[in-house]
């Protein structure tokens, strides 16, 4: 890499160094991956966020940070792009390590699943030999949903000329038309039934899957994406991992990053409770000393899904109530419970025939048993999520 | 080079090179007839200025007409100009002014579809700054392209690029869309094995390549359109060289060849074999005078208001606009010049340019009483780069 080399580039260019030791250190966090095309894409998806995003804080927007950070290292295994949360907008970068910008390629991901989409989509070019990492332009959603689709590799095209070549236009577009329509409405992905998830997972997650986003229609493909913890586990299988983390072992293990990654986090259990057991040991048939708990929200009233162990080791109480002081929960609300290929089974369901403080179900089961919540009215952004006890 | 003065000449001649220099300018007659009737036509205008707008206008409604031809012989010198200065940036480049001219010049479209006749300042200042920046990327292209070997340079370039040399190269579209696979499979299998050694890959080993052609076979019947044959790994080797080579003839065309007279150019006149070919679409004499007054008017306040937004910058963000819009210097020379970070340049250079543009586009806003979108953030941003190329051209 030397200095002297480098030619101008072109004036509306955002051209940033590229150090040998941030390469050192993005390799370093994804070389382990035994798939070498995710390791490779991981690593170019590292390289373009820990340049750009200091920039952007530095620059433009000191709030700016990864919209995903936790799933991210998964996702890029899956899928080529970073997504960017700035103060009222987001955005996606696509790195690519082509030298010429006659193009960008978004994968029909970020354009198709209402969760991943963007208002804006950036093409990054990442050299890491010359040493630098260049933003070229930008294209909104509405533009790339207008653009050209390609069946084959599903992704979103625009030629250069239908760029916006200056990404500096960007930041005067948030400042002087804030307002402005960057993104088109889409159809929602249908959710998976957690069986075909479960199955998804299974034949996705072999490595020998060379290209796994293409391997099945988009809406399998998408509807696995879409929920957190289904993608998570894919990119788990795929590097080989055990991927079904028992709720038990969460508690026991204390594995807060990974249950807060899902919306869940630990509770303390009432003191009258865990005086009466001992306090969380090794030993996988103890009953835990915490619970977890999810923040909900059922038509715009915040609610708090319980999942407590009970004495009794194999017991576990599912408890909803109001987080409003003073709230009730409304009559005709239900909390449901139902095995992994979502049947019911005998009191399995909790009603409320008037308005109550709380709904409550408690079940027992066998160790590596599964289940499936649901409650009526839907959460916003439900998604199915299977527990295993 | 001597320039051309007489409004006749400069919409109807073209340069003709002597090797690596400057020749002589060749007529087209046809060109040279039709200008000659527009100008009867239209009596009281005689600049290049006004009549490159008109022909602009005239090629919008007719792209494949005369126009074009006539705005290609108008932006001649820009175009040599453009390659000389930009070559000058690069220390070594085994291009000369007339191979960046050729590759340039080829690639008028781009000019004239992105010049916005109504707010623009003439095509001249902004056909210059595209040349440039389409030379630029040229030469950057080249020098990044000459050093890496044959399996790194195919990961070094855009789908649609790739299909662009493969049909540039006589492809037809389902045969190019089987060596896109192929080689879209090549790069998801064959990657590097460092954190930089993306530029001297060698090549893949008979595991990988059989590894890339299972790849192929299994994807090969859902991505691609029509039925394909089953393909062994040493065919898709073939493919892929085949590739490489498409690549770099289509990137770096053969120069002297295109540097060789057209047929027809090389007597120096164009044999008058058809008669009646020219435009008849000519534009009346008001229509075109209205359009070029407002303009004019338009112009002078933009002019105006971006001279005293450049004047009202630090003299350190002045020096740097300065020094890289007149001087077509190398990025490490501005820096050496201002005494400063390579990198920091870029920044640096952006974050001038940002302010620029917001005031430009506030400006607009107001004036115009137009409502913004990104596109036409673009717009405007096209508009600052033509005016600060022409600003420090012309001092």
């Amino acid at each position: 890499m030397n200095a002297t080399d480098l030619t101008i580039f072109n004036p509306t260019d955002l051209v940033l160094e590229l150090n040998p030791t941030q390469c050192d250190r993005a390799w370093q966090r994804h070389q382990h991956l035994a798939d070498t095309s995710g390791r490779w894409q991981s690593y170019l998806n590292q390289v373009a966020l820990d340049v750009l995003l200091p920039w952007l804080q530095a620059e433009e927007d000191s709030t700016a940070r990864a919209f995903n950070s936790k799933g991210q290292a998964d996702l890029w295994q899956l899928v080529n792009g970073t997504a960017i949360a700035i103060k009222d907008a987001k955005l996606v970068l696509i790195p690519t390590e082509a030298e010429d910008q006659s193009e960008l390629r978004v994968p029909q991901e970020w354009i198709d699943i209402p969760e991943w989409k963007a208002d804006y989509y950036l093409p990054v070019q990442v050299n890491v030999d010359a040493g630098f990492v260049r933003i070229w332009g930008y294209a909104t959603h509405q533009q790339l949903k207008n653009g050209s689709f390609s069946y084959g590799d599903r992704t979103y095209s625009l030629s250069d000329d239908e760029l916006i070549t200056d990404i500096n236009a960007l930041w005067v577009a948030r400042e002087l038309c804030p307002d402005e329509v960057t993104q088109v409405a889409i159809e929602p992905v249908a959710e998976l039934a957690p069986a075909r998830a479960e199955n998804l997972i299974e034949r996705l997650g072999d490595r020998a899957v060379v290209m796994p986003r293409l391997t099945v229609p988009f809406t399998a493909w998408a509807g696995l994406l879409q929920n957190p913890d289904w993608c998570r586990r894919l990119a788990a299988t795929r590097r080989g991992e055990a991927t079904r983390t028992p709720v038990l072992q969460w508690l026991q293990q204390g594995m807060a990053n990974l249950t807060a990654e899902l919306g869940w986090r630990q509770i303390e259990l009432a003191p009258s409770t865990v005086g009466a057991r001992s306090a969380a040991t090794a030993d996988a048939t103890a009953v835990p000393a915490f619970g977890l708990a999810k923040r909900l929200e059922i038509e715009n009233q915040p609610y708090e899904l319980k999942i407590l162990p009970l004495e009794e080791a194999g017991s576990w109480r599912f408890e909803l109530c109001c987080l409003t002081p003073g709230c009730t929960i409304p009559e005709g609300f239900k909390l449901r419970l139902l095995t992994e290929d979502l049947q019911g089974f005998a009191g399995n369901e909790d009603v409320a025939t008037e308005p109550v403080t709380q709904l409550c179900l408690e079940v027992d089961l066998e160790p590596g048993e599964a289940l499936v919540w649901q409650i009526e009215p839907t959460p916003s952004n439900y998604r199915v999520e299977v527990l295993q006890f | 080079m001597l320039s051309r003065q007489d409004t006749v000449a400069i919409f109807s001649t073209f340069i003709q090179f002597d090797y690596d220099r400057f020749g002589s300018w060749v007529t087209d007659t046809r060109l040279r007839r039709s200008m000659r009737q527009a100008l009867s036509k239209i009596t009281t205008e005689n600049s290049p200025g006004f009549w490159s707008l008109y022909w602009h206008r005239i090629w919008q409604e007719q792209p494949q007409g005369l126009a074009k031809s006539h705005l290609a012989a108008y932006l001649q010198e820009v175009c040599f100009w453009s390659a000389t200065k930009t070559i000058g940036g690069f220390s070594s480049s085994q291009y000369t002014a007339p191979d960046c001219f050729q590759v340039a010049i080829a690639r008028i479209d781009k000019v004239l579809q992105g010049f916005d006749r109504e707010r623009g300042f003439n095509l001249k200042s902004y056909a210059s700054i595209t040349f440039s920046n389409l030379i630029r990327e040229l030469l950057r292209q080249k020098k990044e392209i000459d050093i890496c070997s044959d399996w790194s340079l195919l990961r070094k370039l855009s789908q649609k690029r790739m299909s662009e040399a493969l049909a540039n190269a006589g492809l037809d579209r389902e045969t190019s869309e089987q060596y896109i696979l192929a080689w879209n499979c090549l790069k998801t299998i064959y990657v590097p094995e460092r954190a930089s050694s993306t530029r001297k890959l060698p090549k893949p080993d008979r595991a990988t390549w059989e590894a890339i052609a299972e790849l192929y076979n299994r994807e090969r019947t859902t991505q691609l359109n029509s039925a394909t044959n089953a393909v062994t790994s040493e065919q898709l080797e073939k493919w892929m060289l085949i590739c490489v080579k498409a690549v770099r003839s289509y990137l770096f065309p053969n120069v002297t060849s295109l540097n060789r007279p057209k047929p027809g150019y090389d007597s120096g006149e164009i044999v008058d074999s058809v008669v009646g070919e020219v435009d008849e679409s000519l534009l009346s004499d008001a229509i075109a005078r209205e359009e070029a007054q407002e303009r004019g008017q338009q112009q002078t306040d933009l002019n105006q208001f971006l001279t005293s937004a450049v004047a009202k910058l630090k003299p350190e963000e002045q020096k740097l606009l300065e020094l890289y819009y007149s001087l077509g210097l190398k990025q490490a020379d501005i820096a050496r010049e201002l005494n400063t970070q390579q990198y920091s340049i870029s920044r640096k250079l952006s974050r001038v340019r940002k302010n620029l543009l917001k005031a430009l586009v506030q400006w607009t806003q107001t004036t115009m009483h137009i409502s913004l979108t990104s596109d036409i953030l673009d717009n405007i941003s096209s508009l600052l780069e033509e005016w600060l190329a022409g600003y420090y051209d012309n001092p």
